[in-house]
C-alpha cells in the first residue's frame, strides 16, 4: 500500500475532528488566558467601543481564536498532503 | 481525482472506504454496570442539580463571567486567582496519573461526560427503540410510519434532554433562577440562545451519533494513556489459557473431554461492548475499560456452572502467572505527588487573602522636590476588596526615615468586591536617601478585621545629594 493510500485509509469523520477539534480546544484555552490578562471592557475602551457587554466579547474572541487555529491545523493538514500526489494529473 | 474515483471503484478503495458500522451496545447488568450507574446518577445529579443551590443570597457555584468573579461555595475568585485554577489543573492531570496506572482507563468507564451522557441516550434509547436485537431489526426495516414515530420520538426526547442539558450549562454562568424566567418568557439575550444551543448541539452530537468515534478520533487522553500502563496496571483483559479453544458446547457437556477451553464463544463479550471490539484479541486502544465484558461473561460463566473471570480485571504479570503486584514504586510516587499539591492547594485557598494591592508610579516625573526641599514621589494605587462584605483600609507607608504619607485620606473605605484607586504621595527628606532608588512598603489593613492585610513594595526615587 502506497503513502497516499495510507492517508486515503483516515475515515471522514477523523479527517473533520483532526481540524476541528484540537483548534477548538486549543482556542478555549487561548480565550481564557487571553481574558484573564485582558478585560473586554478596557479593550473596548482602546479601541473606542462603549457598550461592550463582556459575555458577547467572550463569545466572539473564543469564535475569532476558533477561525485561527483552525486555519492553522487546515494549513497542516493541506501541506502534509504527500508531494507526489501533486504531480498526478487530474483524471490521470 | 475524486470524480475519477468514484466513476471506477477500485474493490481495495471500496473497502477502505467503508462506512463506520453502526454499534449497539446490548444492555448489560452487574456488578461494573451497577458502579457506572451510580457514577452517571451522582454525576449527572451534581451537574443539573448544583445551579439551582443558593449560598446566602446568591448560586452556590456560579462562573460569573460578565463580572469576571467565579463564586465557588463561599469564595469569591478574582482573574488575579488564576494560579489556583492552575494548581487545580495539575492535580486533576495527577490524578489521573495516578488512577491510570492503577487501574487503567477509570476516568473513561465510568466517569468521563462522554460515557456519562451517552449512557443516558443509550438508555432513552432502550427505552423507546428495544435492546439490541430490536434496533438492528428497526435499522434494518423498510421506512414505515411505525418506524418513523419510533425513530421520532427517540430524537425528540434526546433533544429535549440535550436542551435542558445547555441550558444547565448555561446555568453555571449565568444565574440560573433568572435564566429560567427569561426562558419562559422567550427573553434569552443572543448569546445565552447561542450557547444553550450550541451545548446542547454538542451533547444531542456527541452522545446520540458520534459516541465511540469521539473516544477513537477526539480524545487526547486515549492516545497516550498506554504510556502509563505497565506490567502491574489492572487493566480489563481475557484469559486466553483459560478460554482456548473456545467453542460451542452444551451445558452438560464435558467440555475439557472435546479439547475445549472455558469459553463458549457466545460472542456476548462483542455485543455488549460499546466501542466495538472483542476483548479476546487482547488489549486495544478502543477499550474504554467499561468492563461491560466482564459483567455479561460472568453471568455466562455463572450459567454455565464455571468460575467467574475469564474476563476480568487483572495486570499483565498476573496472566503470566507472576502474581499481582498493586502497591508499587510508581503508585506512592504518584500518590505522594497527589497528596502534595492538593494540601497545597488546600492550604493556599484555607490562607489566601482576599484582598489585592497593585501600585503604579507616576509616570510623568521621576520625583519632584516640595518647597520645603522634601522630595516627593507620586503613586496612583489600586486596592482590591475581593470579599463581598465592605471593609475600611488603613494606609501606611515605611522603608526610609522619616518618611510622610501625604493623602487626601489614610482610610480608605472599599465596598465588597469591588477596586478603589486613589493617588498618594510621599514624600522624605533627602539627606536619608541612600541611593537614587530604595524600597519602600505600603501597608493596607482592615481595621474591622486586622488579619486582612497587603504589602506591597516600590521604588522611592530621588536626588542622591550625600
Amino acid at each position: 500500500m502506497s503513502k497516499v493510500d495510507k492517508e486515503k485509509e483516515l475515515p471522514v469523520v477523523q479527517k473533520i475532528v483532526s481540524v476541528l477539534w484540537p483548534s477548538f480546544l486549543t482556542a478555549g484555552v487561548a480565550t481564557i488566558l487571553f481574558f484573564t490578562a485582558f478585560d473586554p471592557v478596557d479593550l473596548g475602551i482602546l479601541l473606542g467601543v462603549e457598550a461592550l457587554d463582556r459575555l458577547e466579547a467572550y463569545s466572539i474572541g473564543f469564535f475569532l481564536f476558533w477561525i485561527l487555529t483552525s486555519t492553522s491545523c487546515a494549513l497542516t493538514c493541506y501541506f502534509r498532503k504527500p508531494c507526489d500526489e501533486l504531480n498526478r494529473r487530474p483524471g490521470a | 481525482m475524486t470524480a475519477d474515483k468514484q466513476t471506477q471503484p477500485d474493490p481495495t478503495q471500496v473497502e477502505i472506504y467503508q462506512k463506520r458500522e453502526k454499534i449497539y451496545p446490548r444492555e448489560v447488568h452487574g456488578l461494573f454496570a451497577t458502579l457506572r450507574v451510580a457514577a452517571v446518577l451522582t454525576l449527572l445529579g451534581l451537574y443539573y442539580i448544583v445551579p439551582w443551590l443558593q449560598w446566602d443570597d446568591r448560586q452556590l457555584i456560579l462562573f460569573d463571567l460578565p463580572a469576571r468573579k467565579f463564586y465557588i461555595l463561599g469564595l469569591t475568585f478574582w482573574p488575579q486567582d488564576f494560579f489556583y485554577l492552575a494548581l487545580l489543573l495539575v492535580v486533576a492531570a495527577l490524578s489521573l496519573f495516578f488512577f491510570t496506572t492503577l487501574a487503567g482507563r477509570l476516568w473513561c468507564g465510568y466517569a468521563c461526560p462522554q460515557t456519562v451522557w451517552t449512557e443516558v441516550f443509550l438508555w432513552i434509547e432502550r427505552r423507546i427503540e428495544g435492546d439490541r436485537p430490536k434496533q438492528m431489526k428497526l435499522d434494518k426495516a423498510p421506512m414505515s410510519f411505525r418506524k418513523l414515530r419510533i425513530k421520532g420520538t427517540k430524537h425528540l426526547a434526546w433533544i429535549l434532554f440535550a436542551l435542558w442539558t445547555g441550558f444547565t450549562f448555561v446555568g453555571y454562568f449565568t444565574p440560573i433562577q433568572e435564566l429560567a424566567v427569561k426562558l419562559m418568557h422567550f427573553e434569552t439575550g443572543p448569546w445565552e440562545t447561542f450557547w444553550i444551543l450550541f451545548y446542547g448541539f454538542a451533547t444531542y452530537g456527541n452522545a446520540g451519533w458520534m459516541r465511540e468515534q469521539v473516544c477513537i478520533y477526539m480524545c487526547p487522553y486515549a492516545r497516550f494513556q498506554s504510556a502509563m500502563f505497565d506490567r502491574n496496571t489492572l487493566i480489563i483483559s481475557y484469559d486466553e489459557d483459560r478460554g482456548e479453544p473456545r467453542g460451542s458446547r452444551k451445558r452438560d457437556e464435558d467440555h475439557e473431554a472435546k479439547g475445549l477451553g472455558d469459553c463458549i464463544d457466545c460472542t456476548l463479550c462483542k455485543q455488549v461492548c460499546p466501542t466495538g471490539i472483542d476483548i479476546r484479541e487482547g488489549l486495544q486502544y478502543q477499550c474504554i475499560g467499561c468492563a461491560a465484558c466482564v459483567d455479561v461473561c460472568d453471568q455466562v460463566m455463572d450459567k454455565m456452572g464455571y468460575p467467574k473471570g475469564l474476563i476480568r480485571y487483572t495486570t499483565e504479570n498476573a496472566i503470566e502467572g507472576k502474581g499481582l503486584h498493586i502497591l508499587r514504586p510508581r503508585i506512592f510516587i504518584y500518590a505522594a505527588f497527589l497528596l502534595l499539591i492538593t494540601a497545597g492547594l488546600i492550604y493556599g485557598l484555607a490562607t489566601r487573602m482576599p484582598l489585592e494591592l497593585d501600585i503604579i508610579r507616576d509616570r510623568n516625573a521621576l520625583y519632584r522636590e516640595t518647597t520645603a526641599g522634601l522630595t516627593e514621589n507620586v503613586y496612583t494605587l489600586k486596592l482590591i476588596n475581593m470579599e463581598e462584605t465592605p471593609h475600611r483600609f488603613e494606609l501606611e507607608v515605611s522603608g526610609l526615615e522619616g518618611i510622610q504619607l501625604v493623602a487626601r485620606e489614610t482610610v480608605i473605605e472599599v465596598p465588597g468586591g469591588e477596586v478603589a484607586t486613589f493617588p498618594v504621595r510621599v514624600r522624605v527628606d533627602p539627606v536619608h536617601l541612600e541611593s537614587t532608588s530604595s524600597e519602600i512598603t505600603f501597608t493596607v489593613t482592615a481595621l474591622d478585621k486586622p488579619k486582612l492585610t497587603q504589602t506591597q513594595t516600590a521604588r522611592f526615587i530621588g536626588p542622591l545629594i550625600r
